[in-house]
Order: C-alpha cells, then structure tokens, then sequence
C-alpha cells in the first residue's frame, strides 16, 4: 500500500522572518523512491520537516502552498497525527533513544502504527531486514555502531508499517560500504513493502543510483528536475553535486 | 545509651524520614523529565491533597479508605485542570517563565487553603499505626518506618512501571528527544499531562503520609524546599539519583540534628546542596544537558 504526496509551490518562515522555503513543489508517485539533492542550507530537511508536521516544534511555519497525501491536505495537523497517517520520518542524525535498548526503541515506534498489529510480526520484520538488530536487540541503543543506529531508525519506521518513509541524509557520517548496505536495504523496503521514499542526500552519487526521479533544490526552490538517469547526465549537476570536472 | 547504637538509631530514623523526600522528589523529576519544567509547587499540591483527604475522610465521614480514593481523584483532577490551563499554554516558552507560573500556583493554593480550612492543625484519621518497629534491634517510630514502607512500596512500583510498561517507554522516549517521540506517533502534550497525573498521585500519598508523621496545616508543603536541596543534589533528571538523595538528606538531617542540635538539622540540606552545587553542578547523578537545535 502506498500513497502519492505532491507539494505545490511551499513556502516556509522560521521565527517569523527567515525565509527556508520560497517556493517549492514536488511529488512522489506511489511506490517511487525520489531523491532530493541540493547544498547545505538548500531548504531539503525543511521540506521533510513541513512535510512531517515537525516545524511548529521549531517556532517554522507554513506560509503559502499545499502538502497533500492521496488528495488530502496534510499542512496543518499534528506530527503524531501525520505519521498515523503513514508518512515517517526518519531524522537526520538518527536520533535513536540512546539511553534504552534496541527494543524498546522498536516499542516506542508502536504508537506510530495506524493499526496495531502483533508485536512480534513488527519486530521479526524488522530484524528479517536487519538481524545485527536482533543480536542487539537487549543492548542500549547509545552503544550501537552508527550504521547499527541508522538501521534501529530504519527499523522504527517498520514497525509503523508505513506508506511513505522521508529518509533524511541516511549515508551521514557513515563507511561506504555500510552506506551501500543500507541503501540494498532501503530499495529492497521499497520494492517488497510497496512503501514510496522521500531521499534527502548530500551524496548525490547514491542517491540517484537508488532513486527513479530527482529534485534538485537551491535557496528554497526547486531548480532542477528529472530522471535520475537524466539527472545524473546533466552538466551542471555532474559538476556540482556529482564532483565530476567534465 | 552507647553512642554507636544512638548513631545507627538516629540513622535509621533519619532514612525511614528520607523515603518521604524521595516519594516527593520522584514526582517532580518525572515532570521535569517530560517537559523541561520545575514545578514549584509540589509542597502545595501535596498539601492541599492531603487537605482533600481530611475533607472526605472527616467531614465526609468517608473513612480512611474511601477517603484516600477520593482525595487521590481529586489531586489527579486538580493537575489535570492545572496542566492544561496554565502549563500546557506556556510549553516552548523561556524555562523561567514557566517556573515563575509554578512559583504562582503554589501560592494560589496557599491562600486558598487558608481562606477554605483555616490556618491551624487539623487532626487526620490514623492511617498508621502508632507502635514501634524494631528493626535489627534499632526502635524506629512506629509511624515513620511504616511511612517508609508505603513510600518505598510506590517508588519501587512506579520505577518498574516506567521501566516495562508501553507507557513508561513513551515517557522515557518524549523525556530524551521530543521531537523524535513526536516522530513516533508519541503526543508529547498527552505525555506531560501523564506525568503531572504521576505527580499527583506520588504527592497525594506523600501529603497524607506526612500529614499522618506530623499534622495537617497549611505550612506542610514547606517541606518541599528540603525536597529541593534533594533534587539537587540527586540531579533534576535522574530517578535514581533523587532516591539516594533523598535517604542520604534524611539520614543527614537526623544526625546532624543529634550531634549538633536541632538549630543544624534544618540547614544541613541546604549546605549540602551548596557544595554540590560548587562541585557538580548537574548533581551527583543528573547528566548535564545538551542544547540540540
């Protein structure tokens, strides 16, 4: 089961006066993996943010345009009211409870589930996709590996059995070879569980290996567009994002 | 009587008293655990609980038993109506305004339960028995050790419930990072409101204790401000820590008060807040928290 978002011509205010979003749109069609590229300050976790309800918490605001999830206008509800709806957000930085195990973490992401369903189906699902987390599964959060911790903020969006997962910057801080792990795992998410991926990523080469579309955004609007196989030809984007000097 | 055994008899008065700070002091950590507040008036709302018990047990006749159901309801209604009205619309302000509304509150229901009961000591139902309890061969008052039971029965089962329970998780997850509890579906709001109700409760049953171990009148709360130097000292986010504190603060109390007389027993807390306060600011087990933007 998935759902199509489509964001019209966004504009977001922080503390009244600074200006994250100008005008942006983009849509994810039902089961795609869409990548969102642009530099640091570029308004990308903005967007998951206005996205997943989380800018009130941090004194933003919506100021013009729509957010909608299978036609319904999601803009003004409450964070924990959004992930109900299917859309999780996994965090830039993880965030895992690092202070509580693996999972209990896994059990706090119960309340995100629109239905509830048996504990340990959730859980196994998880660890079938991840089975470092199963042998850590009694083990503080705080102790894991960071790629372990991205997996754990991974697996806590499958336990919400979402229809849309927002990936904010999964690759940061982490070796290449786990980076590409977790993108398998990810794809493999997307493929079986039907479920779309909203990718903010500063490695741009990743993100448009995995993802079938791509937006490119600069100063809070969206530039640039495309396939990612159109994407990764362009000239401007090999130059600025991929690192290639022609 | 051998000095040794005045020692350990006055120490073990001393942390059968502490049990009582520990129950209040829990209280006011899970509040500041879930929403970053203070709560000041934690002295007040344990007294005025424990004014709704003498209504209902005396001038109800409801008896001890029924009493203590209702005063517990009412204490719950009580924060409930205070969450919501003056707390809930102050989240996300400045740390001290909301400490400053706390500070009001408590002197609200000051001089309410001034104007309602009236400013001497009311005499409360015996919920604990009188006789002493021998303990190792040490005599401790009857009322305080038994007072002490019931406080370490409540800590023990309120620990555990945060520990195991769905909704101990929630709380420990909105407590660490409130915007990735959100992330889970977690209403943070209903979270804080939950730990006022756990506040309630605790206060309630430490207010009747203490008013049972002393008597009931409207400078009962005082006894929060030594509750204070154990937070302290236990650190405003540890559990643990205001446990340990509170029975260190209450053996203190006890025999400093025995070795250099009564007139020390009241600022023995207090000075011993101010030299952890120099030495470890965050408290002897509190972490020191981070700004995340």
């Amino acid at each position: 089961m998935a759902a199509s978002l489509e964001i019209k011509d966004l504009a977001v205010v922080y503390q009244g006066v600074i200006q994250a979003l100008s005008s942006l749109s983009l849509r994810v069609p039902e089961g795609g993996i869409v990548a969102l590229l642009g530099a640091n300050g570029a308004g990308k976790s903005t967007t998951l943010k206005a996205i997943s309800g989380f800018l009130p918490l941090q004194d933003g605001r919506i100021t013009r345009g729509t957010i909608t999830i299978g036609g319904e206008d999601i803009g003004s509800l409450a964070p924990h009211v959004i992930v109900r709806r299917g859309i999780f957000h996994v965090r830039e930085g993880r965030h895992v409870f690092g202070e509580m195990t693996v999972e209990e973490n896994l059990i706090a992401a119960t309340f995100a589930q629109r239905k509830s369903r048996p504990r340990k189906a959730a859980f196994d699902e998880v660890y079938g996709y991840f089975p470092i987390l199963s042998e850590r599964r009694a083990q503080r959060a705080g102790y894991l590996s960071g790629g372990e911790q991205q997996m754990l903020a991974i697996g806590r969006a499958l336990v919400a059995d979402p229809e849309m997962i927002l990936l904010d910057e999964p690759s940061l801080g982490l070796a290449p070879l786990i980076v590409r792990d977790i993108f398998r795992i990810v794809a493999r998410i997307n493929r079986e569980k039907k479920v779309s991926i909203l990718l903010v990523e500063q490695n741009a080469v990743i993100a448009l290996k995995y993802a079938s579309y791509g937006y490119v955004i600069e100063n809070g609007r969206t530039v640039l567009e495309g396939s990612a196989a159109d994407l990764s030809a362009n000239e401007d984007i090999r130059k600025f994002y991929l690192g290639v000097d022609h | 009587m051998n000095p040794m055994v005045m020692f350990a008899e006055y120490s073990a008065v001393g942390i059968a008293a502490g049990g009582i700070y520990a129950l209040i002091a829990l209280g006011t950590v899970v509040i500041f655990k879930s929403s970053q507040t203070f709560n000041f008036a934690m002295g007040e709302m344990m007294m005025l609980s424990a004014y709704f018990f003498y209504t209902a047990a005396v001038t109800f006749a409801l008896g001890p038993i029924l009493g203590m159901a209702a005063a517990l309801l009412a204490s719950v209604a009580m924060v409930l109506v205070i969450e919501r009205l003056a707390l809930r619309p102050m989240m996300g302000r400045p740390f001290i305004a909301t400490v400053m509304v706390t500070f009001g509150i408590g002197s609200i229901i000051r001089g309410l339960v001034g104007m309602v009961w009236g400013p001497s000591d009311l005499q409360i139902p015996a919920i604990l028995a009188r006789s002493p309890v021998i303990v190792g061969g040490l005599f401790i008052p009857g009322k305080t050790a038994r007072a002490f039971a019931i406080a370490v029965a409540i800590v023990g089962a309120l620990i555990a419930f945060l520990r195991y329970s769905r909704a101990g998780i929630a709380l420990r997850a909105a407590a660490a990072d409130q915007i990735t509890a959100y992330s889970m579906g977690i209403d943070v709001r209903r979270v804080v409101a939950f730990s006022w109700i756990i506040a309630a409760i605790t206060g309630c049953i430490s207010g009747v204790l203490m008013a049972n171990v002393n008597s009931l009148t409207p400078s009962l709360g005082l006894v929060a401000l030594n509750v204070l130097a154990v937070i302290i000292l236990g650190g405003m986010n540890s559990i643990g820590g205001v446990l340990v504190a509170g029975l260190l603060i209450g053996w203190l109390e006890a025999v400093t008060g025995w070795m250099l007389g009564t007139e020390f027993r009241e600022i023995t807390p207090y000075v011993l807040a101010l030299l952890i306060l120099l030495i470890r600011p965050a408290g002897l087990f509190g972490s020191t928290e981070v700004e995340r933007i």
